[in-house]
């Protein structure tokens, strides 16, 4: 066991962050707003720790103190939330694909403002970040309860007036302004819900990474979070979560069948790099045979009945 | 029965002009609903009756003119805060959530009447889980009143035809408003039916003590019903008043069956 938790405990990590990630996305997704602007706030949380905890916090003990990580993480929460509103405001105006295009723009203007200011350390980054835990696995410490408390507050914030209010701008921006539902202040609190909480997994990742540097915010990652929803399910918060987990570790599983040898020498080089390609090909693939994703309410309510059907059976 | 009651009006219409490029959709109406009326508004196709609902209720803006509500001005208000103020509507095209069941689509439209905020909602303090129950009450309560009691947990868009005019009127009811716009509640409706829609119509005026203006095309359905109606023509008001007297005004005559 000790020795699975070594060898797998950074892959476990990251899959908990990205199911992380894949909700930040699916936020403003939930009230129907494309915004691939997550890896910008991402960079951002990160930039915010890496900086806080090599300039300001810088304490003698070996391992970083929790409680700093955890100020820092509501710091960057925070900072990341404001800047989310003050996108959010104008970004929000536009629609569909021209906002995903607006907060593109946004993820690059920081991914060059990193690459040039001194304080983010230009292109080298900010290295040795401090570590609070001894090994990679013990950051489930953070980041398991933080996806589960997300994973419930998302699943009750659907059953509530605030939920509705997004799903029904969602369904129809129009009936929903009739129905007495203020448009842009619930388009811009679910865009900047995920911000805050991009910002926070950003927060930890550079702690849990290391280094942190502008390749953190890049489009390649709005691409990659992209698929985590649109081929996980972007109808229901498990569908994230999922595909963030899965997606995760995707390219990990394909390096090892990479490994296993007996395959052509092109195959193998394609599924070790190949990895946004394959993204790529699966949104286009995904959005023609699922268009809702892998995992749908119509799919657990099935689950639930069939549940329900095979227990009165019994 | 408004006959007998002081006439106090709910809803002016000044002078309301609109205009896309060259064409005047709305030109020059002016028209005041009163308290409790049940109010018509017919016209051939194009007339500007859908454009004027969609002005009333902020979709669009007036290029020109006033719109008092209870005295007040709300022509430059967007539709969130005209339906907070309590005017409702319904749609000729059918908007419902299509993929949500039909007591969400009743509890979405109760937005205005919880106060809960997001944070007590999510972690349930009271009275946020209060409210929510009395919201799913009202809206079930609602949907057994416009006979889809038995098919609440149903997607709006497996509902039949006629049944999603009801579905909205129900979700129209559930903001409490003063004013209801219904935009041709009885399209696709056999005889039977618009004779039921006529009188239910009347009886959800008097019970939540309404005001009503509908845009119907079926004449009789709308001389029957109606306290007072208005004529429009090519973005005119051609005809105001009872429907006897409008029945027979010859403009009217004129705009449903030509000139000779």
């Amino acid at each position: 066991m000790a020795e699975f938790f070594s060898t797998y405990g950074s892959l476990i990590v990251s899959m908990v962050l990205g199911a992380l990630l894949g909700l930040s996305l699916y936020l403003p997704l939930m009230a129907g707003q494309l915004s691939l602007a997550s890896p910008g706030f991402y960079a951002l949380g990160g930039y915010i720790a890496a900086i806080l905890s090599t300039k300001v916090f810088t304490s003698t003990s070996s391992l970083f103190p929790i409680p700093l990580l955890l100020l820092e993480m509501l710091i960057a929460g925070i900072v990341s939330g404001l800047l989310g509103v003050a996108v959010g405001i104008p970004a929000l105006r536009l629609r569909g694909i021209y906002l995903a295009i607006a907060t593109i723009a946004l993820v690059e203007i920081l991914r060059v403002l990193s690459l040039n200011l001194e304080i983010t350390g230009g292109a080298v980054g900010i290295f040795g970040i401090p570590q609070p835990f001894q090994t990679p696995i013990e950051y489930l410490w953070i980041a398991l309860p933080l996806l589960i408390v997300s994973m419930i507050l998302l699943y009750r914030l659907e059953r509530i007036r605030v939920g509705r209010a997004f799903t029904a701008i969602r369904e129809d921006e129009l009936a929903a302004g009739a129905m007495g539902i203020d448009q842009t202040y619930y388009k811009v609190l679910a865009f900047t819900l995920g911000a805050i909480l991009a910002g926070v997994v950003g927060a930890i990742s550079a702690h849990f990474l290391n280094t942190w540097n502008a390749r953190q915010g890049t489009f390649d990652a709005s691409i990659i979070y992209l698929t985590f929803v649109l081929i996980g399910g972007s109808r229901t918060f498990l569908g994230s979560v999922v595909g963030g987990m899965v997606f995760t570790a995707l390219p990990e599983v394909l390096r090892s069948v990479a490994d296993t040898g007996g395959l052509p020498t092109w195959l193998a080089q394609f599924l070790r790099d190949g990895r946004l390609i394959i993204f790529g090909f699966m949104i286009v693939v995904g959005t023609i045979f699922f268009p809702q994703g892998l995992v749908t309410p119509d799919l657990l309510k099935k689950r639930q009945r069939s549940r329900s059907v095979s227990q009165s059976n019994d | 029965m408004t006959k007998n009651e002081p006439e106090s009006p709910i809803l002016e219409v000044k002078a309301f002009t609109r205009r896309f490029g060259g064409l005047v959709a709305v030109n020059n109406v002016s028209f005041t609903v009163n308290k409790h009326e049940i109010f018509g508004l017919i016209g051939p196709n194009g007339a500007g009756k859908t454009t004027l609902f969609n002005l009333i209720t902020g979709l669009i803006q007036s290029s020109s003119g006033q719109l008092l509500y209870q005295g007040r001005e709300i022509s430059q208000l967007r539709p969130h805060k005209i339906a907070g103020l309590g005017i409702a509507r319904t749609f000729q095209n059918i908007r419902l959530f299509g993929e949500l069941s039909a007591l969400e689509n009743v509890i979405i439209a109760r937005h205005l009447h919880i106060k809960s905020g997001m944070l007590t909602g999510v972690l349930g303090i009271p009275p946020a889980p209060q409210e929510e129950h009395k919201s799913q009450q009202k809206a079930l309560e609602l949907l057994a009143l416009v006979g889809l009691g038995d098919r609440t947990a149903e997607k709006a868009r497996n509902f039949a035809y006629g049944e999603q005019r009801r579905l909205e009127i129900a979700r129209a009811l559930a903001l409490e408003p003063q004013i209801l716009l219904l935009d041709e509640p009885a399209a696709g409706m056999n005889p039977s039916e618009k004779q039921q829609l006529s009188i239910f119509i009347r009886n959800l005026r008097d019970r939540f003590n309404l005001t009503i203006i509908l845009i119907e095309h079926h004449v009789p359905l709308v001389m029957g019903l109606c306290d007072r109606i208005a004529v429009l023509d090519f973005g005119q008001l051609i005809a105001l008043g009872e429907p006897s007297v409008v029945r027979n005004d010859p403009a009217v005559i004129e705009a449903y069956l030509g000139n000779e």
